[in-house]
C-alpha cells in the first residue's frame, strides 16, 4: 500500500515583488524578474506551489572594488575599474539576468562621489544594460539619503530595487521609493522582531508591502551562518502562520560575506593544506548561498562567476 | 483629667500625657524612636533615659547598676510618669535615623521626592464586616467584679473569665508582662479596662490592657511595600474608616532599581541591613506623618498588615533573600506568621502586632494575594484576570475554581520612576490627558493644582494621543514633522507638555524618547506576561469576560488609551474595570477581618504559579509587543479606528 504523503498547509504567501519595468511598463528593461509568491518552504514543491525561482544578482560596484582577493578580481579582468564594462560583461560573458549596483564611490571615506554623480552614472548603465538592477548605497546614512534619492529620480520609473532602510534611517530612501515608482530593501541587524517593526513602519509611510524586500543580514559559513538561517527559517514560518508583516521575499549579501571569510581569501601558500585558494573561494561563496537557499532566500548577492554558475545548476537541480 | 508635661531633652519636644503613661509610652506619643527591641517588656534594657526633672515610679529592675541608679538612669518602658518631668535621652538609646538624610539618589531617580506624599486611590468603600468577624486586633471594654470576701478570684482568671465569657474563646494567653503590672491597673481603673485582643488559631491572646473604655482608640496601618513605592494607609479600626494614604519611593531603590540587584546588594557586607534600614525608616516616615496629621496617638496604633513582593517582605524582615534569584527560586518563607511589632522595627505602639498577607511564589506576593481578594477574583463564575501594573508586573487568571499567577519585570515607569517628569499619582500630577488637532493641550492634574509632573496614568494618555495624531512613530520615535513643541536637548528629542511658568515645580514637563522607550518596555512585559499566562492555560484573550487594572497609575484609567498603547488586550471597554491599588485594599479589608486574613490564606495556598523565565517563548512574545500597540496588528483590530 502507497505511503500517504502528509501535506502542510499555510495560510498564507510570500508576497511577489518584481524588479524592473519594460517599456509597456513604463521602464526600458527588455525583461523583469519576480520572486516571492510561494505557498511553502523551499524545495518543498510537492507540498507547497513555488512559482519563480531565486535570482541571483552580480555585484558590480562603482569604483574598483576595495577589498575583493586578487582572484575574484582576475575573473573579470580588466573591466573592473569601469562599471559600466564590468555590467556589460557580466550580462554579456556571464548571463547576468539582474545586477546589483553597489555605490561605494560616493562614501565620504572613499572618492565622496556626489548625488549627480552617481545618479550620472546610474542613467548611463541603465542607457547600456537592458536588464533590471538593484541599487545599493554606500552605508553612511546622510550620504545615502542624498544618493540615493537622486539615483531613484534618476531611474524614474525602471523599478528598480534600493537599498538599504534601516529602522533608524527609512524615511528618506522610502519617501523616494513611493514617488518614483521603486521597491525598497529593509535591512535589520539578524533580529526577526526589527525587521517586522520596519516592515511596519514603511508600509505605515505608504509603500505598499509588496514592494519591500527583507535583507535579514546574514553570515558567511563559518561566521554566523547558522543562526541569520534560524531568524529567516523562524520569520518564513511566520509568515506562513498568517503574519503578513513577515511575507516579504529575502535578499542575501552571499558576496559580501563569503568573500570576507579567511577561507575565501587566505592563499596556499600560507595555508598549504586547504588546497588551492581559486577553487576554494567559489566553494565557499557557493556553500554559504545554497545555505540560504534553504532558509529561504529569494534573492542572492553574489560575486563570483563561478560561484553563481554552481548555484544556478543547484537551482536547476532541484527544480525549485 | 490631670495630665503630666514631658519634656525630651535634647529635643527639647514636649507632650502632655495622661499620668499612667510610662516614659517609652510618651516618647512615642511625642515621635521620638527609643531603642525598645523587646517591645517595652522590661527585658532588653535598651530603653535607658536620664531624669533631670520631676518624679517617677518605677518598676524593680536588674539592668540597672547602681552606678547607673545613683545618675538617675531609668528604663523607659518600666518607668510611669508621676509629674511634670524633664527626660534626657542618651545617644544610645536613640535609634539612629540619620541614614535617611545620607543617601544619593542614582541619576535615573533624580529629583524625585523622598518624603512621603499624600496619593489619591480611587475612591472606594471598605468592606462591611459581620458582627462575628472581628478585626486582626480587636479591642474589648469589660466592666469586672471587683473582688470581695465571695468572690477572691485572682485578678488574672478574674480578667480571662470574663473576656472567656463574652468571646466564646477557649483559651486566652496573657503575657508575663501584663500579669505583673495588672493588680495596680485594675484597681486604679476601678476595674473598667479595654484590652487589645487578637487571636491566634483557637486561641486569644491578651495584647494589652488599658484603663477605661478605649474602644473607640483602635487605629491600623496597612503597607504595600513595592519594589518602587512604598503605600501606606492609617485606619480608623473602630469607625472602618480610611484617615489618610501616602506614598513614598523605597529608599532601597539607591542600592539597585529592581529585586534582583537589590537581592545582590543583600549579599554584600551589611548590604541586608542597609536595605532593611532604608524599607523601615520609609515605613516608619508614614507612620509618622499619617500620625501627625491626622492627630493619631501612636500608642493606639496596635495593628499593621503589610504586603507586598516577596523579597520586599524577606527585606523588612531582614531574611537574606539569596536562594530567591537562584533555580529553583525558593523563598525562605511565604507565610510569615504574626509579629510583634518590636521584632519588626515599626514604631507603633510596641504591644502592636504586624500581620503579613501571604505570598504565593518568590516572585508573585502577597500584594497579588491582597488583589485578588479585593477583586474577589477567587469568587468569580467566569474567568478572570487581573494585572497589577507596577515594577514587578504581575498577572493573576483564574475564577472560583483555579487560580494562577505569574510575574514579569516590567520597570518602574508606571509608578513614576525612570521617566524625565515622572511622578506618584499625588497631588499635581498630570493624570489625564488629550490633543486636539491643532496640537492644544488639555490635561487635568489630580486635585486640579498646576501641574508637577505626570502619573502612570497621563503617560498612558500622553502615549496614546501621541499614537493617534501621528506625533510619534509605532516603534515610539517622534516624528520628523516640524513640530514646535518637540525640541533638542543635548542630543534628545523631548516634547514639552507644559513649559515651566506655567507648572508647579518651576521646570518644563517633557515626555523625550528614552522615557518613551521605558513604557514601552514596561508595557509589553506586561502584555507578554498575560498572553503567556492565557496561552499556557490554552485560553484567549476572548474568554475573559472580567479583567481587573490594578496598580498605582492614578484616580482613574483611560482603557481605551491603555489599549491603544498595547498595555491592555483589545477587548470592548465593559470588559475592563480600573481598581487601583488593590494590594492596600485587599490589606485593610483583611486588618478589619479575621475572616477575610483567612481567606487570603486560602487563596495563597491554592494559586498555582507559572515562571516566565522557563518559558522559552516569553522573549519572543516581549520583543514582539516593543511596538505600538504590537508588531501583530491583528491582534489590536480598533488600532487606528
Amino acid at each position: 500500500m502507497a505511503i500517504e504523503q502528509l501535506k502542510e498547509c499555510w495560510q498564507t504567501k510570500i508576497n511577489t515583488v518584481t524588479i524592473g519595468a519594460t517599456a509597456e511598463q513604463g521602464g526600458s528593461r527588455l525583461h523583469t524578474v519576480t520572486v516571492g509568491g510561494q505557498t511553502g518552504l523551499p524545495f518543498l514543491s510537492a507540498e507547497a506551489e513555488i512559482p519563480y525561482k531565486p535570482q541571483i544578482a552580480f555585484e558590480i560596484w562603482d569604483i574598483l572594488p576595495l577589498d575583493w582577493p586578487e582572484d575574484l578580481m582576475r575573473v573579470y579582468g580588466g573591466c573592473l575599474a569601469n562599471p559600466l564594462e564590468w555590467a556589460e560583461k557580466c550580462v554579456e560573458d556571464f548571463n547576468a539576468g539582474l545586477l546589483c549596483i553597489r555605490l561605494q564611490g560616493a562614501h565620504p571615506e572613499n572618492e565622496n562621489r556626489t548625488p549627480e554623480q552617481e545618479a550620472h552614472f546610474i542613467q548611463q548603465l541603465l542607457r547600456q544594460i537592458k536588464v533590471p538592477i538593484i541599487i545599493l548605497g554606500c552605508g553612511d546614512d546622510e550620504k545615502d539619503n542624498a544618493v540615493l534619492c537622486a539615483c531613484a529620480e534618476a531611474a524614474k520609473g525602471e523599478r528598480c530595487l534600493i537599498g538599504s532602510a534601516s529602522s533608524n534611517n527609512y524615511k528618506t530612501l522610502v519617501a523616494s521609493c513611493i514617488a518614483d515608482g521603486h521597491n525598497v530593501i529593509a535591512q535589520s541587524p539578524i533580529d526577526i522582531n526589527i525587521a517586522k517593526q520596519l516592515n511596519i513602519l514603511i508600509t505605515d509611510i505608504g509603500l505598499s508591502a509588496d514592494r519591500i524586500v527583507m535583507d535579514p543580514t546574514v553570515g558567511a559559513l563559518g561566521y554566523g551562518l547558522e543562526y541569520a538561517y534560524s531568524i529567516m527559517e523562524r520569520a518564513r514560518l511566520a509568515a506562513f502562520s498568517g503574519d503578513k508583516m513577515m511575507a516579504m521575499p529575502f535578499i542575501c549579501m552571499i558576496g559580501q560575506e563569503a568573500w570576507r571569510s579567511k577561507e575565501a581569501r587566505a592563499s596556499q601558500q600560507d595555508f598549504p593544506t586547504w588546497g588551492e585558494a581559486t577553487a576554494r573561494g567559489i566553494i565557499w561563496e557557493a556553500t554559504t548561498a545554497v545555505s540560504f537557499l534553504q532558509a529561504g532566500a529569494d534573492i542572492l548577492v553574489m560575486r563570483h562567476p563561478q560561484a553563481i554558475e554552481k548555484v544556478r545548476q543547484y537551482i536547476e537541480l532541484f527544480n525549485i | 483629667m490631670e495630665k503630666f508635661k514631658v519634656t525630651f531633652l535634647p529635643d527639647q519636644k514636649t507632650i502632655e500625657v495622661e499620668p499612667d503613661y510610662t516614659i517609652l509610652q510618651a516618647a512615642l506619643s511625642a515621635g521620638i524612636s527609643l531603642n525598645a527591641t523587646c517591645g517595652g517588656d522590661g527585658v532588653c534594657g535598651r530603653c535607658k533615659v536620664i531624669l533631670r526633672k520631676g518624679k517617677v515610679v518605677s518598676r524593680p529592675t536588674a539592668l540597672l547598676t547602681p552606678e547607673e541608679k545613683k545618675q538617675a538612669v531609668y528604663l523607659a518602658c518600666q518607668t510611669v510618669i508621676a509629674s511634670d518631668i524633664e527626660v534626657e535621652i542618651p545617644l544610645e538609646t536613640r535609634l539612629d535615623e540619620g541614614f535617611i538624610e545620607k543617601i544619593v539618589l542614582p541619576s535615573q531617580l533624580k529629583g524625585l521626592p523622598l518624603e512621603a506624599e499624600e496619593i489619591v486611590l480611587p475612591q472606594r468603600q471598605l468592606p462591611e464586616v459581620s458582627l462575628e468577624d472581628r478585626p486582626l486586633v480587636w479591642k474589648l471594654y469589660l466592666k469586672l467584679n471587683p473582688p470581695d470576701k465571695n468572690n477572691t478570684t485572682a485578678d488574672v482568671e478574674r480578667l480571662i473569665n470574663a473576656t472567656r465569657k463574652i468571646t466564646n474563646s477557649n483559651s486566652v494567653q496573657i503575657s508575663l508582662q501584663n500579669i505583673r503590672g495588672i493588680a495596680s491597673l485594675l484597681r486604679d481603673a476601678q476595674w473598667q479596662v479595654t484590652l487589645g485582643l487578637t487571636s491566634c488559631g483557637q486561641n486569644l491572646e491578651i495584647l494589652n490592657i488599658e484603663p477605661k473604655d478605649t474602644t473607640q482608640r483602635n487605629f491600623g496601618f496597612v503597607f504595600d511595600i513595592g519594589t518602587t513605592t512604598i503605600t501606606g494607609q492609617l485606619i480608623d479600626i473602630a469607625k472602618k474608616q480610611v484617615l489618610g494614604t501616602k506614598a513614598v519611593y523605597n529608599r532601597q531603590a539607591v542600592f539597585g532599581a529592581d529585586v534582583i540587584s537589590r537581592i545582590i546588594f543583600a549579599e554584600k557586607n551589611d548590604g541586608l541591613e542597609k536595605l532593611y534600614e532604608a524599607v523601615v525608616s520609609c515605613l516608619n516616615d508614614i507612620i509618622r506623618q499619617l500620625a501627625v496629621e491626622h492627630k493619631i496617638d501612636l500608642n493606639d496604633v496596635f495593628s499593621a498588615v503589610c504586603t507586598g513582593n516577596t523579597t520586599m517582605i524577606h527585606l523588612l524582615l531582614r531574611i537574606n533573600p539569596y536562594y530567591i534569584r537562584r533555580q529553583p527560586y525558593v523563598p525562605t518563607v511565604q507565610f510569615v506568621p504574626p509579629l510583634r511589632v518590636t521584632e519588626v522595627g515599626l514604631r507603633l505602639n510596641p504591644r502592636a502586632m504586624v500581620f503579613f498577607v501571604p505570598g504565593i511564589s518568590s516572585y508573585v506576593g502577597g500584594d497579588v494575594t491582597s488583589g485578588v481578594l479585593a477583586t474577589a477574583l477567587d469568587k468569580q463564575d467566569t474567568l478572570g484576570l487581573l494585572i497589577d501594573v507596577g515594577t514587578n508586573g504581575e498577572v493573576a487568571l483564574g475564577n472560583k475554581d483555579f487560580l494562577i499567577a505569574t510575574s514579569a519585570s516590567a520597570g518602574p515607569a508606571f509608578e513614576g520612576s525612570g521617566v524625565r517628569s515622572g511622578m506618584h499619582s499625588s497631588q499635581g500630577a498630570i493624570q489625564r490627558f488629550c490633543l486636539n488637532r491643532n496640537a492644544q493641550i488639555y490635561f487635568d492634574t489630580i486635585g486640579n493644582t498646576l501641574p508637577r509632573g505626570i502619573c502612570g496614568s497621563g503617560y498612558i494618555d500622553v502615549l496614546a494621543e501621541f499614537l493617534r495624531w501621528g506625533i510619534i512613530e509605532r516603534d515610539g520615535r517622534f516624528k520628523l514633522l516640524c513640530n514646535p513643541h518637540i525640541r533638542d536637548n543635548n542630543g534628545e528629542k523631548e516634547y514639552v507638555i507644559v513649559s515651566s511658568d506655567k507648572t508647579a515645580v518651576e521646570k518644563d514637563i517633557v515626555i523625550c524618547e528614552s522615557d518613551i522607550e521605558n513604557i514601552k518596555r514596561a508595557k509589553a512585559a506586561i502584555y507578554a506576561a498575560t498572553s503567556i499566562l492565557l496561552k499556557k492555560m490554552s485560553f484567549s484573550f476572548k474568554d475573559l469576560k472580567k479583567i481587573f487594572i490594578a496598580g498605582g497609575f492614578g484616580t482613574s484609567l483611560d482603557i481605551r488609551n491603555a489599549i491603544t498603547i498595547g498595555l491592555l488586550p483589545d477587548l470592548p471597554v465593559e470588559v475592563f474595570e480600573f481598581v487601583g491599588n488593590t494590594a492596600i485594599a485587599g490589606a485593610s479589608a483583611m486588618l478589619l477581618s479575621q475572616r477575610q486574613f483567612e481567606r487570603a490564606k486560602r487563596i495563597a495556598e491554592n494559586m498555582a504559579y507559572l515562571e516566565l523565565s522557563d518559558e522559552p517563548i516569553y522573549m519572543d512574545e516581549y520583543m514582539a509587543a516593543l511596538f505600538f500597540p504590537h508588531t501583530d496588528l491583528e491582534r489590536f483590530p480598533s488600532f487606528g479606528h
